[in-house]
């Protein structure tokens, strides 16, 4: 299939010439999960949080999406606890838009732009949509807090967004103990 | 077999001769009006000829009541329609491909891509031709505004969606110009088609839209049973996508339906003898409409724990408080009670109207959230109750009728009668069960109608139908102790209670 050809070409590319903002690399060498890190944009209340995200390659990728999941909690009404994203590039038709034409690279920037814009008119937590139609004030004052909990590792140079894909697992784990302590296990076993 | 029933009533009633003239021209009627309809009068016919032959049995005795024999167009219910096999909608699908083709002269894969885009509405896609050819393949997802230009001029491209570099004329694309190596197409099909998607395939590129025609699929894909798979798949697709045809929802059903409006109507399968809404393909639901009874039917779902809890099969007696399953009576006291409101049955009869009616709180606007979220709960499962009660009624009606039968049998065996002179009681079970359920889907729209003057009057028709329907249920299970000409006076009354309230309420 096209999958692994495809795959290579395009963590070359991740790897060379990232979106701004965004890193993205293979875990343990695999073709089937990778992982990234997105930089809470500025202006927006995830701003300086480093978020850490999962992808997984289906086998018949790119005919179908990558499944991607945040793994550092975040507070947005598209997102739900476990980390699953409500996105229509995500979802194959007739729900969702995925295109072949899509890859990860548009994938995270579109995660990027979400963060940035949610939309709650398709809600995933109800409560946080309703909260931001009504009271944006509280919104962002909850969501910058579960950034600072969450998100913001104080190693972590602001400037330089690049320097996250330099954290490899260690970095992470100190990003995101629990869950990615709780992942590692899980894979471990 | 008719003629006896019809010399038997002729004595029975005095003026049975008049109407039953009446009937006959009615019946030559409604044939010639059919005539232009083909073959398919067959199954047709006979469906109606059933229905004719009902409204015939009962018009009998409407004397005493002083109401007119209803014509087909005052029916509230009447629907027509055919059933077609697959092989003749498929033709009939043909037919209309064809017709579009030689009117605008294109070929038949893109005119199947209009047809669907437009719901087979042909006048509609000749008028937009006629205007703006152009304009109307770009609004139809069939062209594009702008055509994506190839500017390269070496001999290799890169697939976009492989990445692989091929040779120029290995690269195929539709008419956005959007290139992509045949492998990619092909592995793209796939798995669309195993996905359910056929006629609404678009291009691979991001942002595109342009749909994908048959003939461009079928020679992409390499494997033989994907083309089968994505003809079978394209043709249900068609079927959907025509306001005119509808699937019978019955398992492994088959049938075709086939009606010149699409609207909310009564169809029954002639195969399955499923019936079902001809608009929403669910459930048949008059008086209540497509939306409503959607609405209706999920909140059931949504709230089943607590409408479990509350729809148990069984009640306590009211007066020695026994636990009893719905029978008739209760089996160890012989107290005749009303099942809905456990109130005593005989001096129910001109308090319907209080059991079948929500008395809402009138102070509810002035109640904490808290009161107005119970009164809410009670409205629902007030009706909830009344719409789960029918329902289970209807079950135990199978039974009764399983009963009427084996009891026939007997009478029959007996010497008592012959079985044509019996067959009333069967009809008359028929009859109930018909009026049943239509009083079951009345809990619905009464749930979610507005307060007003119209509620009132729909919920006193309500309670009419509803108290003849249990005069009818408790006449029928003594069928043999009460006399026929009252059985079927209360046939008859039931019957047009319940025509009154769908010709009131019924919003065609």
């Amino acid at each position: 299939m096209q999958r692994s050809g495809r795959m290579k070409k395009e963590l070359e590319m991740l790897s060379k010439s990232p979106p701004y903002g965004i890193s993205c690399w293979s875990k343990d060498e695999r073709i089937d999960l990778l992982q990234a890190q997105i930089l809470g944009g500025e202006g927006t209340p995830y701003h300086n949080g480093i978020f850490t995200l999962e992808i997984q390659i289906p086998e018949r990728y790119p005919f179908e999406p990558p499944k991607v999941r945040f793994v550092t909690p975040i507070y947005h009404p598209n997102i739900d606890t476990g980390g699953r994203i409500c996105l229509d590039t995500l979802k194959m038709p007739p729900k969702g838009a995925w295109k072949p034409c899509l890859n990860i690279s548009t994938v995270l920037t579109s995660i990027q732009l979400l963060m940035a814009e949610p939309n709650p008119e398709d809600p995933l937590m109800a409560d946080i949509s309703n909260e931001y139609k009504y009271n944006k004030t509280l919104y962002v004052e909850n969501a910058k807090q579960w950034t600072k909990n969450h998100a913001i590792e104080k190693n972590v140079s602001e400037e330089n967004p690049v320097k996250a894909k330099s954290i490899t697992d260690t970095g992470v784990k100190r990003t995101q103990p629990m869950c990615d302590v709780t992942n590692k296990k899980a894979r471990d076993s | 077999m008719m003629p006896l029933v019809e010399q038997e009533q002729l004595t029975l009633f005095g003026e049975t001769s008049r109407l039953h003239n009446f009937k006959m021209t009615d019946t030559v009627d409604m044939k010639s009006q059919n005539s232009d309809d083909s073959d398919y009068d067959e199954s047709d016919n006979m469906d109606e000829d059933d229905e004719d032959d009902y409204c015939g049995y009962y018009d009998n005795d409407t004397d005493d009541l002083d109401i007119d024999k209803p014509k087909k167009s005052d029916d509230p219910e009447y629907f027509e329609f055919d059933l077609l096999h697959l092989e003749d909608a498929e033709r009939l699908l043909n037919e209309e491909v064809e017709a579009l083709c030689s009117k605008l002269k294109i070929d038949p894969s893109l005119a199947k891509m209009l047809l669907q885009v437009h719901g087979w509405n042909k006048e509609s896609i000749i008028e937009r031709h006629i205007i703006d050819h152009g304009k109307l393949l770009v609004d139809s997802k069939i062209k594009p505004a702008v055509k994506y230009k190839d500017t390269c001029f070496s001999n290799y491209r890169t697939c976009p969606v492989c990445y692989l570099t091929v040779q120029k004329d290995q690269m195929f694309s539709v008419s956005c110009g959007h290139q992509f190596c045949k492998e990619c197409w092909d592995s793209f099909f796939q798995i669309q088609i195993q996905q359910g998607i056929t006629t609404g395939i678009e291009c691979m590129e991001k942002d595109c839209n342009i749909l994908v025609p048959e003939d461009f699929i079928c020679s992409a894909l390499s494997k033989p049973d994907f083309r089968d798979r994505y003809s079978t798949r394209s043709f249900t697709d068609h079927i959907e996508g025509h306001p005119q045809l509808r699937f019978c929802p019955g398992p492994n059903c088959s049938v075709i339906v086939r009606a010149k409006e699409n609207k909310a109507k009564k169809v029954e399968c002639g195969q399955c003898k499923t019936i079902f809404c001809f608009k929403c393909g669910i459930d048949y639901h008059a008086p209540t409409d497509c939306g409503t009874i959607k609405k209706w039917l999920t909140k059931c779902a949504d709230d089943s724990e607590t409408a479990n809890y509350i729809s148990a099969n069984t009640k306590d007696c009211p007066k020695c408080h026994v636990c009893i399953e719905k029978t008739e009576q209760c089996t160890k006291c012989k107290h005749d009670f009303c099942w809905m409101c456990l109130g005593d049955w005989k001096a129910h009869g001109s308090e319907y109207y209080e059991c079948s009616r929500y008395k809402e709180n009138p102070n509810i606007a002035n109640e904490s959230a808290h009161a107005q979220a119970r009164e809410a709960l009670k409205k629902y499962l007030f009706y909830f109750e009344r719409w789960e009660n029918h329902s289970k009624s209807l079950e135990l009606e199978e039974q009764t009728l399983l009963k009427i039968t084996s009891r026939i049998q007997e009478k029959v065996m007996n010497n008592a009668g012959t079985w044509i002179d019996w067959q009333y009681l069967l009809d008359a079970a028929a009859l109930l069960r018909k009026c049943r359920y239509t009083l079951q889907y009345t809990y619905p729209y009464a749930y979610f109608m507005e307060k007003g003057a119209r509620k009132q009057l729909f919920e006193y028709q309500q309670a009419q139908l509803e108290a003849e329907v249990e005069n009818l249920s408790w006449k029928v299970e003594r069928a043999e102790i009460t006399d026929r000409g009252d059985l079927e006076n209360q046939m008859d009354v039931a019957e047009k209670r319940r025509q009154t309230l769908l010709k009131d309420f019924l919003e065609i």
